[in-house]
């Protein structure tokens, strides 16, 4: 249902992507991983469109993500992200962050997205939380009601850009449950992440990206049994201790 | 005549003074924050040509003084045809000012709000004055809060300029009752007492707003 054709995209002079294709179905959970900078934050952003690109294509759904505003703002809104600083509205409370797209973008009824909302808090184990600030929640509460704002958009896919890596230890894992659950009720989902206890649970595939490459794109047992490149094998003696 | 009696002599002019320098503070606020909001949405338009007109704006009546302002609007324009009566050209050129001011506090704001907050919202499938008008605008009026009290503070001692096109306000009623009574001290002193009520009063709503603004985030 995503499928990239050759996406290349320059800040200036530097290459930020070159030639990246990949195509991602329903129901597959595809962790993409490499080194900082690598180019995985700005790969997964030309999927919702929020990084335009120079060359080569994008499509979700059929739907050619580029140029048309109409269809960006329709195609964005069945394709959900998590971010790494939760980015959640401070100034809303917790139910408010999850009935305002309902509302705006989706046209549905206070009364509709309110239940909405309540039964995705519930899902994600805040919803005694419905009435506070984003502010009074700790981190891994705060990325468990991005998930649940993610989810109110009845999304046909979620894009998370590292969603633990701004977490304490201790709250990773209360981020992680909540997306294997996801995982195993078969949402689809492009997850840049380090957490390879995770990828080897779940994933059906792993990207590894270096210097805006996509150097291996193979099945998980594929990719830790028997990476191709040095530079994955690199990657993967480091971050597996 | 002692100053006691000069005072309340001259209290009713005085006080009618600072009821027309409020009416001109309140207009000037009024519209001058409208003016100012919309300056800025054009500043951060990703248009080419909206941000180059909100910039040449700024730029004019930040660089030139209020009281030339003032000269042209209600002397200069009437060669053009356009005549307006004192208070008018004095709302008219407070809030110009004023706007532009306004408008930089409140781009400052916008700027200083994350773009990680416009990247959630556009992941919503929220649209860039969606964004703006739920997302960004109510955290950026927060951020703009303390400047934007600032320029309206100096807003109501601006408003002071407008004496010289012959609107009776508090100043120009206090300059009327010293040419009749050559007692210069005591009514300047009162006049600029008055004023010092005046934003003294601003400022404490300003931090009034500040709170309340912040108790609702945290
Ligand atoms: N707005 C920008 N201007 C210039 N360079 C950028 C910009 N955004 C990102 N980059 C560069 O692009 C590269 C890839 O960034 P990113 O996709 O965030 O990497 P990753 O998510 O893998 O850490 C980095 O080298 C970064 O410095
Ligand atoms: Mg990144």
């Amino acid at each position: 249902m995503i499928k990239l054709n050759k996406v290349s995209k320059w800040y200036g002079n530097f290459q930020v992507l070159s030639d990246c294709s990949t195509e991602i179905q329903k129901g597959e959970v595809v962790v993409v991983c490499g080194p900082s900078g690598s180019g995985k934050s700005t790969l997964i952003k030309t999927i919702n469109g929020l990084e335009a690109y120079q060359q080569g294509e994008v499509h979700v759904d059929g739907v050619h993500v580029g140029h048309s505003h109409k269809e960006l703002a329709a195609l964005r809104a069945r394709l959900s992200m998590v971010f790494q600083h939760f980015e959640l509205f401070p100034h809303l409370s917790i139910l408010d962050n999850l009935t305002l797209a309902q509302i705006k973008v989706l046209g549905r009824n206070r009364a509709d997205a309110e239940a909405k909302g309540l039964k995705l808090l519930a899902r994600v184990g805040l919803k005694e939380q419905a009435a506070k600030y984003p502010g009074q929640l700790s981190g891994g509460q705060q990325q468990r009601v991005a998930i649940a704002r993610a989810l109110s958009m009845d999304p046909k896919a979620i894009l998370f850009d590292e969603p633990t890596s701004a977490l304490d230890p201790e709250m990773v894992n209360e981020v992680l449950d909540v997306m294997v659950e996801l995982a195993k009720e078969g949402m689809t989902m492009v997850c840049v992440t380090h957490e390879m206890g995770f990828a080897r649970k779940v994933a059906s595939r792993v990207i590894f990206m270096d210097k805006g490459n996509i150097v291996e794109d193979r099945r998980k047992e594929d990719f830790f049994n028997s990476p191709h490149s040095e530079r994955a094998k690199d990657f993967l003696a480091k971050i597996i201790h | 005549m002692n100053t006691v009696e000069l005072l309340s002599m001259s209290a009713p002019r005085l006080a009618m003074g600072a009821l027309i320098t409020v009416k001109f503070a309140v207009a000037a606020m009024v519209f001058g924050l409208l003016l100012g909001a919309v300056v800025a949405v054009m500043s951060i338009s990703t248009d080419r040509l909206l941000p180059a007109c909100a910039r040449a704006y700024v730029s004019v009546m930040r660089g030139t003084p209020l009281l030339v302002q003032m000269f042209v609007v209600y002397y200069g324009l009437p060669d053009l045809g356009i005549s307006l009566d004192p208070t008018s050209a004095g709302i008219l050129t407070l809030t110009l000012n004023a706007g532009a001011y306004l408008s930089e506090s409140m781009r400052g704001a916008i700027l200083g709000v994350g773009r990680g907050q416009w990247s959630a919202a556009h992941s919503l499938g929220l649209s860039h004055y969606q964004t703006l008008r739920y997302v960004v605008g109510p955290q950026a009026l927060r951020l703009a809060v303390p400047s934007l009290g600032n320029t309206l503070i100096s807003l109501v001692k601006d408003t002071s300029l407008v004496s010289v096109i012959t609107v009776t306000e508090l100043l120009r009623s206090s300059q009327e009752i010293i040419a009749a009574t050559y007692q210069p001290l005591p009514l300047y002193i009162a006049a600029a007492l008055i004023y010092w009520v005046l934003s003294t009063v601003l400022s404490a709503v300003q931090h009034h707003v500040e709170g309340r603004l912040t108790l609702q985030t945290r």
